[in-house]
């Protein structure tokens, strides 16, 4: 086993059959979860014209495209992770591929079924669909509501079996637990390194932190999903709102993080590629970074009820503290470890590599808007508003989905052995990175003026920021289809055989 | 201002990466030896900034509770039933709730601004504890989805 990523990726273009069924895979979750994100993307930037005042969208109308935007972009951006993840695990131990595809097509079926709901049914009770919205005043047919808790559940069904497959995977090739979380690295090092044992390799942790908070998550969408298919076919059933909305958003906020934390195995395996002999390997920092990582993604979604002073007094305090907590593995090891990777490196610079690393950026400054957000002192000014819209789709945008293409980059850039001229990587950046920004500080600004989220029509000064936050958008969109252009020219190049069989 | 330095400082490094390249090893302790001090200062503002912000908790005390005039808010699609009314320089404490699904209570100044906001929810009553300290007209909107009309959703109240 290896246990540095650079000696990872020497193993990782064998053109061995199963690595080209693990390849054509990974690409079917990659593909359809960035097909899904591309779609989402523009239809994104239809609802930021309309509050913009530039067209009208009819309120239903509106509020169905919301809800189908939020479900299928987290659908989209979690196959992304998953195809990446799935893919890089085969590098260390077998998975089986069919089990990958029953799972890949169940998401799917969900994601049609969602799509159908919205479009067809005109469901929009958000992503969120908090009880009782899905059942009370609803401008949709009551088999709408039915769809979308049936497409929501093949989702997390799906979603499920990755996990299981996942932290299977992990715990049979690296030990058990104890072996996955590189547990005596950490307390016994020493003896440790006297068994000749190596750790897991860093992306390693990413995938069983995805799995276990991936399984938590899962469980509680699970739970809610039948709990609301049960109130759906017999409406004298009660539930509590408060219950719901807690089992809500431990599913979506822990989903949601885990896109972020899934794409990052790609900054791990692909970014040392791009420096002069440097390595990304496992150390019991790096170890304990995960821990807190698993433990305070789990905890954290509790600032999402800040304001149900309802809500047991402890659990908001931990929520302020644990989300803090949750800002310290990539602060300190993951972000601060890639840029000392980075520094005078002797590194190139291609688009996979500049996809990667502004990645981080995004993911940092994603982060600080989210830090103030989950500090209750501002949560009162932010809570609702478009601060919340800015700071996820920082980290969503110029994130987690610039791990993504940086990976999908890095993947066409090995195989062809070429790269991107230098214009088109200006071009990329004025649009993704530049755009990407402008449509960005537009939710910022809108935000610290408190004006509120999911609103069909903004109060001012919302429509005239808007007007001007969708130019941003545009502009990203011509980026973003420039990457999709040329991506599509290296991928037609013929295969490098000289990396491949490196 | 935070994520300029943050932006700044990656945007430095990665111009250092362009020059000549310096052997992993030669870097990596004082690598760490930084990252250690970049830990236990990110832990100290941490811890402060935490320990500052307990204060302004909007969760009511007991005292508070008892010391104040209460008034009920409920909320409704697509409406606010709710005082015209209400005191300035006064301790209240707005008991809020909603009679069909989840709603926000977001309430602005005269001048716009957003001075507090709490959860309506069905079958809970949230109290939010308040002084408001400048007279005039105030604006209540709607801060959580609530279905087809949630943006027209607003009330108002004066102050005096």
């Amino acid at each position: 086993m290896s246990n540095t990523t650079a000696q990872f990726v020497r193993t990782a273009y064998r053109d061995s059959a199963s690595d080209q069924t693990a390849k054509r895979i990974m690409w079917l979750y990659i593909g359809s979860g960035l097909t899904l994100v591309g779609v989402m993307v523009v239809v994104g930037l239809g609802m930021r014209m309309a509050q913009g005042g530039m067209h009208t969208f009819q309120p239903g109308l509106f509020y169905s495209l919301m809800t189908l935007h939020g479900s299928a972009m987290m659908v989209g951006m979690a196959l992304c992770g998953m195809g990446l993840l799935w893919y890089l695990f085969t590098q260390e131990g077998p998975l089986n591929p069919t089990t990958a595809i029953v799972a890949c097509a169940l998401i799917l079926v969900g994601a049609v079924l969602v799509a159908i709901s919205a479009l067809v049914g005109g469901f929009g009770a958000a992503w969120t669909f908090l009880y009782p919205l899905p059942f009370v005043g609803t401008y949709w047919p009551s088999w709408a509501t039915g769809v979308f808790l049936a497409g929501i559940a093949c989702v997390v069904l799906g979603w499920t079996i990755w996990c299981l497959q996942m932290l299977g995977g992990v715990l049979t090739r690296y030990g058990g637990l104890r072996g996955a979380f590189a547990w005596d690295l950490v307390w016994s090092p020493k003896k440790f390194a006297a068994t000749g044992q190596k750790p897991p390799p860093p992306q390693a942790f990413a995938v069983l932190v995805s799995a276990v908070d991936g399984l938590l998550a899962g469980s509680a969408g699970m739970l809610v999903g039948v709990a609301l298919f049960a109130r759906w076919l017999n409406p004298a059933l009660p539930l509590d709102p408060l219950w719901v909305k807690n089992l809500t958003y431990i599913f979506g906020h822990t989903l949601a993080n885990l896109t972020i934390y899934m794409p990052l195995a790609a900054v791990y395996v692909a970014l040392p590629r791009y420096t002069h002999h440097r390595h990304w390997h496992t150390s019991a920092v790096l170890a304990v970074a995960w821990w807190a990582t698993l433990a305070f993604v789990a905890i954290a979604y509790f600032h999402h009820l800040y304001m149900d002073f309802a809500q047991p007094r402890a659990v908001q305090y931990i929520g302020e503290a644990a989300s803090y907590l949750a800002a310290f593995p990539p602060a300190v090891v993951t972000v601060f470890g890639g840029a000392l990777l980075v520094y005078r490196s002797g590194f190139r610079w291609t688009l996979g590599s500049m996809f990667l690393y502004v990645g981080m950026i995004g993911w940092v400054v994603g982060g600080i808007g989210a830090l103030l957000d989950v500090t209750v002192a501002f949560n009162i000014y932010f809570h609702n508003t478009l601060w919340v819209v800015a700071h996820f789709h920082t980290y969503l945008l110029e994130g987690a989905l610039l791990f993504v293409l940086g990976w999908v980059f890095y993947c066409l850039e090995e195989r062809s052995g070429a790269t991107s001229s230098r214009a088109v990587r200006t071009l990329v950046s004025l649009g993704v990175f530049g755009g990407g920004a402008w449509l960005l500080l537009g939710w910022y600004l809108a935000g610290a003026q408190g004006v509120p989220r999911r609103y069909a029509l903004q109060p001012a000064p919302g429509m005239e920021i808007g007007w001007w936050a969708s130019l941003g958008g545009i502009i990203l969109v011509v980026g973003l289809i420039m990457c999709g252009i040329e991506a599509i020219r290296l991928a037609r190049r013929p295969a490098h055989r000289e990396v491949s069989a490196a | 201002m935070l994520a300029a330095v943050a932006i700044g400082t990656l945007v430095a490094v990665a111009r250092t990466a362009q020059g000549p390249a310096v052997e992993q090893a030669t870097i990596q302790n004082p690598g760490y030896r930084l990252r250690s001090i970049w830990f236990r200062g990110l832990a100290v503002v941490a811890v402060i900034g935490f320990l500052l912000s307990l204060p302004a908790f909007p969760y009511y005390t007991r005292s508070q509770l008892a010391s104040s005039q209460h008034y009920p808010v409920t909320a409704l699609q697509f409406a606010f039933a709710m005082p015209a009314v209400l005191p300035i320089d006064t301790p209240i404490v707005l008991d809020v709730t909603a009679t069909d699904v989840n709603h926000g209570v977001g309430i602005y100044d005269p001048d716009g601004r957003i001075v507090a906001q709490v959860q309506a929810m069905p079958g809970y009553t949230n109290s939010l504890s308040l002084m408001l300290k400048k007279p005039g007209q105030y604006v209540v909107l709607c801060l959580e989805y609530c279905g087809i009309a949630h943006h027209l959703m607003r009330a108002g109240f004066e102050v005096r």
